[in-house]
């Protein structure tokens, strides 16, 4: 037997399905109902991936107008939501590419397991047992924002991904078009990486 | 941390799966081997801890409204790209 054409592939129906159809078929007003449901998504996206208002700004128009460019190449194999954030990453990195020529620096695990003098008192830290409500205030977000600013590109958009924006672990490997392991061990990374900031922000901070 | 001290093998192979384990994503075997040492190596247990809050905070770290003018000035640009052309 032969594969089966593209066409007899399960179709995903979401909330979006009607209006996509819609503007695909012609009624191309509609677009900007599709604008107004994911435009705080991405921005808060583009915020978390630039950190800088106006480069998420630009971000966020450039993953539009490509989406609308290629809309029609949408085959509901996936969640629009997640196609639509394909689009959104790989916006992102070609525009960060073209802005910065410094190479990635990989994270390694070794890093995070030098940092502490072997035989110190082993104990859970005050701030990992205070409930979130009472640990949560501007600076503490703004500290964990810098942080995953810091982070290098590759691991900031993992846990943008998996921790911010709620994606699972396969969802993000196809959204960022590489494998599961990669994602679970960048995401691992990046956790300790922003770990090691909090420490360090609540050994001087509390 | 003696899970941070690269003599103590057995912690160091457990801290490259606690992601995987606060994930969920762990053969069950494992999973219960991991959960066994947590809960009597109180050195493991801190760093998971720490972990979890870590990462409940990025969950809770909360979304910014998009910027009105930004938002008026997007709906304008789209519009006028997204228009088809005149016959
Ligand atoms: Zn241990």
């Amino acid at each position: 037997m032969t594969a089966a054409p593209p066409s007899n592939r399960p179709k995903i129906n979401d909330n979006d399905t009607e209006l996509i159809e819609a503007i695909n078929s012609g009624q191309t007003e509609k677009f900007s109902e599709l604008v107004r449901r994911y435009e705080q998504k991405l921005y808060n996206f583009g915020r978390r991936m630039c950190g800088d208002a106006a480069d998420a700004e630009d971000l966020v128009q450039d993953t539009f107008l490509n989406v609308f460019r290629y809309l029609k190449d949408f085959r509901h194999e996936t969640k629009f939501k997640n196609w639509l954030y394909r689009v959104a990453a790989s916006t992102c990195i070609k525009k960060r590419r073209r802005s910065k020529f410094a190479p990635e620096r990989e994270l390694s695990l070794e890093e995070f397991v030098s940092g502490e003098e072997p035989g110190a008192a082993a104990q859970v830290p005050d701030w990992a047992q205070i409930p979130l409500e009472k640990l949560l205030n501007e600076e503490l977000v703004q500290t964990l924002h810098q942080a995953i600013l810091s982070l290098p590109e590759q691991y900031r958009m993992v846990v943008v991904l998996r921790d911010m924006e709620g994606f699972s672990t396969e969802e993000t490997a196809q959204i960022m078009n590489i494998s599961s392991t990669n994602v679970k061990v960048r995401l691992h990374r990046a956790r300790l990486f922003l770990r090691e900031k909090l420490k360090g922000y609540f050994a001087h901070g509390l | 941390m003696a899970c941070d001290n690269p003599e103590h093998r057995h912690c160091l192979e457990l801290f490259e799966k606690l992601s995987e384990y606060i994930d969920q994503e762990l053969e069950s075997e494992t999973h219960r081997h991991v959960e066994a040492h947590v809960a009597e190596c109180l050195a493991c247990s801190a760093c998971l801890q720490t972990l979890k809050q870590t990462i409940a905070l990025c969950r809770q770290a909360g979304e910014r409204s998009v910027p009105a003018a930004f938002s008026r000035k997007l709906h304008a640009v789209l519009q006028s790209t997204t228009k088809p052309p005149l016959p």
